[in-house]
């Protein structure tokens, strides 16, 4: 199974998790207890509570962002070029290594 | 009163229908819902002129895909049946880019941040209020809490003073009632958004850290590339949108966190022993029992649903209330199961127009079960006082008083009760019988009105209530006059009819809701 590493922006801890083809970034982050990613509306791109940075060596592979996330982006904060929704990022092998941050993880 | 048998029938016999002004759908539309999706998952109603979708694939279609299924008309399939005016600011039924701009305005006010912050404030008044109900163990979801706790914390949000709160409160009150054999006082600036006028005025001269600070003061780019602030107007209208869908909404939420949990208390003694549960709960009250049941689009170019053809100008309901338990994304999607997977529901929307207030909505009803839970682990409810409504936007419970198992049952009674007898009819007064076709589907009113020269007196009874007209004035054979109604929601109605014998047409300007046709007929005594 592909692995994706958190990183807590407010305090650099690390969380590595392995998460099943399909599944998204945001529904690794939940199975796996990583704070900071709410997910409160289950994936459906509405809540923006899963936002996270994606580290620049994995932008391209992730894809941009659709109008749709940009407009729920809007509800987080502090949103960067490198912004995402976890939930719109479905975990393929492709993506084996990803590095996001987290950067809701002082709340 | 429709018994079961009839409702049985209505529903199982024959081809499927649906009609959603039918109130014999209103307490349990979903087996019609379901039988919608399995045998017509394209159905058009012929009386009304409209298509629905109840799977829910296509309603995530019909919401997603906005450039065929426009909100410019409305959300309400009234107002897109009968091309209704929207008041500049309207955001909610807006589509790019004035769409875009206006809600870029709000989005950062209503970030989950920003709203999980105001949980002490929501949980002190949650407290305040249940606290004095705890010995007598009788409380109602909606008097109590959902009809008073939700429009405090917008009016918190919006900078309006708990004490100047009342007053706004009050002054509705007052405008509105009417003593016997006085006339209503008409001397105040009205209702709706205008209740808020004399604030925003104030709150421009005196600004706080609040949003309707931030909103007279929020530069942005228009539609014409012009960077400038709110018009007044536009103000006036977010503040209209914010008010109304924060108060109602959230309230319909609580009230069917009451109904639902009594109706399953193994799930709320599991909730009550893990308070960890209560998000969890909140989502699948959502999904199973939605404040918005439906939300319409306006077909914009031709498109086609499996295999027919929807030409440009149809009007499509997307049924949230069926999408969110069809059985193809929801397993066993009639039952309530707080463990179920988590798929995400239907009930804020979907897409662009998803709902702004979510993140207030959800906060509001966690803090609200949890700290009903910590004073009543258990609860029955009053059903024989208890009263749902159903309108094309909203359906729910308008009271719903619930009693603990120790309660001294009867100390409390229900705040709103059934309409009052309606006073005499005034003498001299000629009758009519109006029909308007509002939002909330047709409504009938009897209005009972005075021609003396130049001014007209009266009043116009519904099923709301009785309420006297002022401002009324004849010219020929045009009427018009203002009424200012309570329920479902404070709002003034503009009438303006031409009588023709005994045949009576015109219009109604609702708030800010844009305006609904009239046609009335006189009555012989």
């Amino acid at each position: 199974m592909p692995k994706v590493t958190f990183i807590e922006d407010s305090n650099g801890s690390e969380h590595v998790v392995e998460v099943g083809v399909g599944l998204s970034v945001m529904q690794a982050a939940k199975l796996n207890g990583v704070p900071g990613i709410d997910g409160d509306c289950g994936g459906c791109c509405i809540c923006g509570t899963c936002h996270v940075y994606v580290e620049p060596a994995w932008r391209q592979r992730t894809g941009e962002r659709t109008d749709f996330e940009t407009a729920t982006l809007e509800f987080a904060e502090n949103v960067q070029a490198n912004s995402r929704l976890g939930c719109q990022i479905n975990m393929t092998e492709a993506l084996d290594g990803l590095v996001v941050r987290v950067p809701g993880s002082d709340r | 009163m429709v018994t079961n048998v009839s409702m049985a029938s209505a529903v199982n016999e024959g081809a499927v229908h649906w009609d959603p002004y039918d109130p014999r759908y209103f307490a349990n539309p979903y087996p019609v819902f379901r039988r919608l999706r399995e045998e017509a998952p394209f159905y058009y109603n012929e009386q009304y002129d409209f298509f629905a979708v109840s799977r829910y694939e296509d309603v995530v279609r019909t919401l997603g895909d906005r450039d065929t299924f426009i909100s410019a008309r409305g959300d309400i399939l009234e107002f897109i049946k009968n091309n209704t005016p929207m008041p500049p600011g309207m955001f909610i039924y807006e589509d790019p880019p004035l769409h875009t701009i206006h809600r870029g305005i709000l989005t950062r006010v209503f970030t989950p941040k920003k709203m999980n912050a105001l949980e002490p404030q929501i949980r002190a008044f949650c407290a305040n209020a249940l606290d004095p109900l705890v010995a007598g163990g009788e409380f109602n979801f909606i008097d109590d809490l959902g009809a008073e706790m939700p429009m405090r914390i917008i009016g918190m949000l919006l900078g309006i003073p708990d004490e100047d709160l009342k007053k706004v409160q009050h002054f509705v009150d007052q405008s509105l009632s009417t003593e016997p054999g006085k006339p209503m006082d008409t001397s105040g600036a009205s209702l709706g958004g205008d209740v808020y006028a004399d604030y925003i005025d104030w709150r421009a001269k005196n600004p706080s850290n609040d949003l309707m600070t931030e909103l007279l003061n929020v530069e942005f780019v228009d539609e014409t590339g012009t960077t400038r602030k709110l018009r007044r107007e536009e103000v006036l209208t977010f503040i209209g949108i914010l008010a109304g869908a924060g108060n109602e909404t959230t309230n319909r939420l609580i009230g069917w966190t009451g109904k639902t949990l009594a109706e399953h208390p193994d799930q709320r003694r599991q909730i009550h022993e893990n308070r960890g549960l209560i998000p969890q709960a909140i989502e699948e009250i959502l999904r199973f029992e939605p404040p918005g049941p439906a939300v319409s689009r306006y077909v914009a170019r031709d498109t086609e649903f499996y295999g027919t053809k929807v030409p440009e100008g149809s009007a499509v309901v997307g049924i949230s209330a069926a999408a969110n338990r069809d059985e193809r994304k929801f397993a066993n999607g009639d039952s309530f199961d707080i463990h179920r997977e988590r798929v995400p529901h239907l009930s804020f929307g979907y897409g662009f127009h998803n709902c702004l207030g979510n993140a207030l909505a959800r906060i509001e009803g966690r803090v609200a079960l949890d700290e009903i839970l910590k004073r009543f682990p258990d609860w029955e409810i009053d059903l024989d006082n208890a009263r749902l409504s159903s309108t094309s936007s909203v359906r729910g419970w308008e009271t719903l008083p619930a009693y603990a198992p120790n309660a001294k049952r009867g100390t409390r009674r229900p705040k709103a009760v059934a309409p009052e007898t309606p006073a005499p009819v005034p003498a001299g007064a000629e009758t009519w019988k109006m029909t308007l076709k509002t939002p909330m589907g047709p409504q009938e009113m009897t209005a009972h009105l005075i021609r003396q020269g130049d001014s007209l007196s009266g009043r116009v009874d519904s099923p709301a209530g009785s309420e006297a007209i002022h401002d009324g004035k004849v010219a020929g054979d045009v009427l018009t006059w203002i009424l200012n109604v309570k329920k479902p929601m404070p709002i003034q109605l503009t009438f303006e009819v031409k009588v023709q014998g005994d045949l009576m047409t015109g219009s109604v300007k609702l708030g800010v809701f844009g305006s609904a046709e009239l046609t009335g007929a006189r009555v012989h005594s």
